[in-house]
């Protein structure tokens, strides 16, 4: 008898999958058909949905663009992977999905139930809104002919927390945010003409355009790069940026490479809920002097630190600002809330919607400026009534 | 003085049949190699027996020198017959150290097959035999096919005498015991059982005695014939006796616990029970140091899983599970597939053949062409075929390296069966993807917990064993600690050792 | 039973802690979070006392029962042997009912994960052609088998949790206060009903030998049980949120399909997927193995070997017949088949066994 079933199994095996014809799980792929789409466009098309996608097949092959119109995302797309000859365009390895304006105001629920219910997409695919135009058009424009426009939205990707303009939110943070708040923040980005200083590149770039607040419900409001800055730092996803400290005899170029972010409630002494406490720790490295700012001088630099610390102190408080003005708890003030004071703050949670527009909100920052690296600013014989001491220092730091 | 036999007439020729000189001619009829002289004890002519032997079995100086000249001088033997002269040449009259009294025609035949001469006295109805092999055999050289890189370099060869001395030598141990059974119907074969006396389980030895016993072949002459009428399921692949050609190897078995087989004719020593474990096992392990032995033999295992899995996961891959594949990656295997006209299943279904064939014939080919034509092939195959887009590079890395994985194995055999069953596993993953290969590695893995040895479990330390134990198939102790002995080999002292 | 087919309580409880896998990821963290909120962390810890009672009753109700007999033979001393035959006959029947369960959940799974749009008759079959070789083996071939899979699943579970531990939040975890304590134990409910399912291991233990002063240690395995299931679920949780996790049958899957493995794999789901089909695998194999173990007691047949074709055959047929749709099935998941096992497993077991302590038949 088991040798009997086993031959069966054998059998069974060995029919069913020795050419494509004959297996009989219907996701075979043939490798060499495969069209690999990185990059997923969705706009708001009459009463339907235009999706975009751009393709590559092996490394070397050229990039390439397919659209589709459809009465919802899930139709376009399903007609739109069979668009490209012979291939089979698969949608596992897709990084981004641009959304147009319009879309996110609309329909941004579709994109996120067609990403968690579709087994192919993967829920870190990254969700951008596109200002300013057709999703669409910015990925045919930066489509170049060695350049595919996900290699360039994936540099963005890599470098934007360099620079501190934005940070690209996944579909998992999103729909849990949206899940969570009944609102969620999304990276914007926006097209931007810029000269081909090389041929094989596209016609367009791709530069951040602060972040946006979709609603569950449905709409969308856009952040300032102000309050993009405020609200990466409360959120704690800064991570890096260069900023220009106007000081006495020049301009110093900072980069804040340290932000240490403490949110935290402050109850009155009855244990009602008094405040909130926003506190910001800046760590900043002189990368640039431009004029003869003496850098030296502990005043100089109290005065820098001071301007750092209120440039940042006003993007918090402008973040705080916007999210009560829009009555929308992106900045998660509430979870921090619950979890750093469940049981005494129970009464302010209940009558969260209530207290939120009215709860103040305190913002302090303190910088300190680390380091100028190896220049001395500024030049040692540029200073006259130095003490001895102070040129034996350094003469060790020079040496 | 020789001469050649006649057809004589016939006498009883059976097992029990009294010794006689025509009777024993009779036996050997139409065997050329069949000698028979007749010489006159003490010189007396009045005085014949029968000297038979075959030729080449003995040494003919010793006969001379050991048998005929003390046999023929007057001196000693000068007036002496019949059953005196036999009692005399069993006494030590003959400078032979090895002599037998014999009286059935069975016995004596047996011991000129084994390269004794005979002397028949006719009117006593029974012989003398002596022993005088020739030293025609292999002497002991260093193990060929299982490499030693520090350790003892004297292997098993053909001859059983040489085999035990060597297992003597490095077990001196009144306890070890080396039984003799006489095998196969025709060739008559002989095979010993080596054990510790009261220390190796009774009960192995027993059963190891019982299915030697038991078997049943026209003759023992290839480890298969030994092999398979001596395991519990002789259907499995995968081998359950351990054979080495290295008599330390042996050794360190027989002193594990282990009950040892060693077959005349053949320069193999064979051990049982054999277990999954021990076949991950090489003898250097205890030559290097610890830490290092014990990272190879961890080694090992990852190789298992990589013969055995590494095609059949690519398969699985490749033509289902796309998404598990890193973009770049798979931009690159799309590229490099682009140009090949087969499909992912034939193209590795073929280099799989194509890498048997090359072993096979590497094996096959005398040794210098062997090794040239395996190198050779597989450089140039690969090669050629990655050039003319029959095979994608990616596939040709994933078989190379399965195939150098599946190398590492110490023993071939288990190299061989995880062969087979790397072809399976790969029929499964292209009917069903991975589910195809989870599925088909339980079935392995049921397959290989079926199995026992002598009552061990195949998988122990594994399964089957308590789970205390497994760092003694994985690691390997200092010498300097003492550890428990295998607890499924039942071993007399039970306790600890420093293996 | 022959007298070579025996095991070891070590063997029997490892057979035990594999099965069990099955449902953990089937029932994780989806039913506790339902009913838990974002506590439900904590409810495999509050599964593992109440596991553990039942663990220790049925470790005292057998504690004088002779070698070779298993809970069947228990129930017919207990109730008598009409009795103990409708006992036997109503558990085979229920447990050839809910390895068809097994079977068609696991093939769901596949479907929703890494097979979309594939058949779920072909994964049936294959999974009952495998478990019907493996259920016509020894028991001890099974838990040999489960006690070598043990380790790479222990390992797979923990590479994957490990993986995932830069996408957990603590917004997503906390706060939990003393006021969860009701919430906690209520989410407590579903892992301890999947935990409860070791009672059905009992018809086996007639294969049991008892070495030397071996006594059985069913607590380690049940806390490595309950703390796989607190992995699960605090990694999906700390992951998703309690929100989303809720939104999504297979979350500890969907969390698996963003893990990436040092560059050199993506998305390791399918892999994982397949490994934990080898747990249905050996949860269904031992079904069929217990069906036809209590079939040959209830009928006095000296092997168990004839029962378990027909027991398949009719644990598939339940497979294909048990639902037409995920909706159908995910009902029968959710509401139905807990509640049985939980009248069968924590209320008929142990009520059988305590009439036989009291009626000192064992």
């Amino acid at each position: 008898m088991k040798r009997l079933i086993f031959v069966v199994l054998a059998l069974s095996l060995c029919l069913t999958g020795c050419s494509s014809g004959l297996t009989i799980l219907s996701n075979y792929r043939r490798i060499e058909n495969i069209e690999l789409v990185r990059t997923v466009t969705a706009d708001i098309s009459g009463e339907g949905v235009n999706v975009a996608v751009c393709g590559t097949a092996g490394e070397e092959s050229v990039a390439r663009m397919y659209e589709k119109t459809g009465s919802s995302l899930g139709v376009a797309l399903g007609e739109l992977i069979l668009l490209p000859l012979g291939r089979d365009a698969i949608l596992s390895h897709t990084e981004n999905m641009l959304i147009g304006e319009d879309m996110a105001r609309e329909r941004l629920n579709e994109c996120l139930d067609y990403i968690e219910r579709f087994s192919e997409m993967r829920l870190d695919t990254g969700l951008l809104i596109v200002r300013d135009g057709t999703a669409r058009d910015l990925l045919k424009g930066l489509t170049g002919e060695d350049t595919p426009a996900p290699d360039v939205i994936a540099g963005l990707a890599r470098n934007i927390s360099k620079t501190g303009e934005g940070y690209f939110f996944t579909c998992r943070e999103i729909a849990s945010s949206l899940a969570d708040n009944g609102c969620a923040l999304m990276q914007c980005v926006r097209a931007q003409e810029e000269e081909k200083l090389f041929e094989a590149r596209g016609e367009l770039n791709i530069v951040p355009a602060g972040f946006a607040v979709v609603r569950e419900e449905g709409g969308v409001e856009f952040l300032s790069d102000q309050e993009t800055l405020g609200t990466m730092l409360i959120l704690q996803k800064y991570k890096s940026r260069n900023v220009d400290l106007s000081l006495p005899g020049g301009v110093v170029t900072v980069s804040v490479d340290s932000v240490e972010t403490k949110v935290e409630p402050v109850f009155k002494k009855d244990g009602s809920l008094e405040r909130m406490s926003v506190r910001l720790a800046l760590e900043a490295n002189v990368i640039c002097l431009k004029g003869e700012a003496d850098l030296e001088d502990k005043a100089l630099r109290e005065a820098a630190e001071m301007e750092l610390s209120r440039i940042f102190r006003e993007a918090a408080e402008s973040a705080i600002r916007r999210s009560r003005e829009l009555g929308l708890d992106y900045l998660d003030l509430e979870s921090i809330l619950e979890r750093q004071a469940p049981l005494k703050a129970e009464e302010t949670l209940r009558n969260w919607e209530q207290v939120f527009p009215i709860l103040p909100v305190e913002v302090e920052a303190e910088s300190t400026l680390q380091r100028t690296y190896d220049i001395v600013d500024p030049p040692q014989d540029a200073k006259e009534d130095q003490k001895p001491w102070e040129k034996m220092i350094r003469s060790l730091k020079g040496s | 003085m020789y001469r050649t036999k006649k057809d004589p007439p016939a006498p009883e020729t059976g097992e029990d049949a009294p010794v006689t000189a025509a009777a024993m001619e009779a036996v050997f009829a139409g065997c050329y190699d069949f000698e028979t002289r007749t010489l006159h004890i003490g010189g007396d002519t009045k005085n014949p027996v029968t000297l038979c032997f075959i030729d080449g079995l003995v040494s003919g100086s010793d006969v001379a020198e050991q048998v005929i000249k003390p046999l023929t001088d007057p001196e000693r033997f000068g007036s002496i017959r019949g059953a005196e002269a036999v009692s005399m040449a069993l006494g030590g009259s003959v400078y032979v150290y090895t002599a037998k009294h014999r009286e059935k025609l069975g016995e004596a035949a047996g011991d000129l097959l084994n390269g004794f001469c005979a002397l028949i006295f006719d009117a006593e109805r029974a012989a003398v035999t002596f022993e005088v092999k020739s030293q025609q055999r292999r002497g002991v050289e260093a193990p060929k096919e299982e490499k030693v890189v520090k350790g003892a370099k004297d292997a098993f060869v053909e001859t059983m005498k040489i085999n035990s001395t060597l297992v003597r030598r490095k077990l001196r141990n009144p306890h070890l015991k080396i039984k003799e059974f006489t095998l196969g119907k025709r060739a008559e074969t002989s095979v010993t059982l080596v054990y510790i006396d009261g220390f190796t389980n009774p009960q192995i030895v027993e059963e190891a005695a019982k299915r030697v016993g038991r078997i049943d072949v026209e003759g023992a002459l290839t480890s298969a014939a030994i092999e398979e009428n001596i395991v519990d399921n002789y259907r499995s692949p995968f081998p359950q006796v351990i054979s080495t050609e290295r008599s330390d190897k042996f050794c360190m078995n027989i002193l594990e616990g282990r009950v040892g087989l060693l077959v005349d004719g053949l320069p193999l020593g064979f051990l049982v029970p054999g277990t999954f474990s021990q076949f991950m096992k090489v003898p250097e392990d205890h030559s290097g140091h610890f830490i290092v032995a014990s990272a190879l033999t961890l080694l090992r295992y990852i190789s298992v899983a990589l013969t055995l899995l590494a095609p059949a996961f690519y398969v699985a891959v490749a033509m289902y599970h796309q998404e598990m594949i890193p973009t770049r990656l798979l931009q690159s295997m799309i590229e490099a597939h682009a140009s090949v006209p087969f499909s992912t299943a034939v193209e590795v279904i073929l280099m799989l053949l194509a890498f048997e064939l090359l072993q096979e014939a590497g094996i096959r080919l005398p040794s210098p062409i062997g090794e040239t034509v395996s190198i050779i092939g597989a450089l140039i195959v690969g090669q050629s075929a990655v050039e003319a887009s029959v095979v994608s590079p990616v596939v040709v890395v994933v078989i190379a390296l399965a195939g150098i994985a599946g190398y590492t194995m110490p023993n071939q055999d288990m190299g061989s069966a995880l062969r087979l069953c790397r072809f399976l596993l790969v029929l499964a993953a292209i009917a069903l993807g991975m589910f195809g290969v989870a599925m088909g590695c339980a079935l392995l893995v049921y397959h290989l917990s079926s199995l026992e040895s002598y009552g061990v479990p195949y998988m122990s330390p594994f399964a089957g064993s308590e789970g205390q134990h497994l760092s003694r198939a994985l690691l390997r102790r200092s010498m300097t600690v003492k550890r428990d002995r295998e607890p499924e080999l039942g071993t007399g002292d039970g306790g600890e050792a420093k293996l | 039973m022959g007298k070579n087919d025996t095991i070891t309580e070590r063997q029997l409880t490892v057979l035990i802690f594999v099965s069990l896998l099955s449902p953990v990821i089937r029932v994780l963290p989806a039913s506790a979070v339902q009913l838990a909120g974002r506590a439900a962390w904590l409810s495999p810890l509050a599964a593992l006392p109440a596991g553990a009672a039942l663990a220790a009753f049925t470790r005292y109700a057998r504690k004088n029962a002779p070698e070779g007999v298993g809970l069947q033979d228990m129930a017919q001393l207990a109730l008598g042997g009409v009795g103990g035959r409708i006992f036997g006959v109503l558990f085979a029947l229920w447990l050839t009912f809910y390895g068809g369960f097994v079977a068609r959940s696991a093939s769901e799974r596949l479907l929703a994960t890494v097979y979309p749009n594939g058949s779920a008759s072909v994964f049936i079959a294959v999974m009952f052609l495998v478990a019907l070789i493996t259920a016509s083996g020894k028991t001890k071939t099974l838990s040999r088998t489960a006690e070598v899979l043990m380790p790479v699943l222990i390992i797979v579970i923990a590479v994957v949790l490990l993986s995932a531990i830069p996408d957990v939040t603590a917004e997503s975890l906390l706060p939990v206060t003393y006021r969860d304590a009701g919430k906690v134990l209520y989410g407590a409910v579903p892992i301890f009903n999947v935990l409860s399912a070791f009672v059905y291991f009992l018809f086996l233990t007639g294969h049991i030998r008892k070495p030397r002063g071996e006594r059985p240690r069913r607590f380690p395995w049940l806390a490595l049980l309950a703390a796989t299931a607190f992995g699960v679920t605090f990694f999906t949780l700390g992951t998703l949120g309690d929100k989303l996790a809720i939104s999504m049958e297979n979350a500890f899957f969907m969390v698996i399909r963003n893990l990436k493995v040092l560059g050199v794999a993506e998305r390791v789901e399918a892999v994982v997927v397949a490994i934990w089909i080898v747990t249905d695998f050996i949860f269904l194999a031992a079904i069929l193995m217990i069906v036809s173990e209590i079939w040959r007691t209830v009928t006095g047949v000296k092997k168990r070997g004839a029962f378990v074709p027909p027991s398949a055959a009719l644990s598939a047929g339940a497979a294909f017949l048990i639902a037409k749709n995920a909706f159908t099935l995910e009902a029968w998941s959710d509401i139905l088949i807990p509640g049985i096992n939980l009248i069968l497993a924590v209320i008929f077991v142990p009520a059988v066994m305590g009439i036989g302590k009291v009626r000192r038949k064992y």
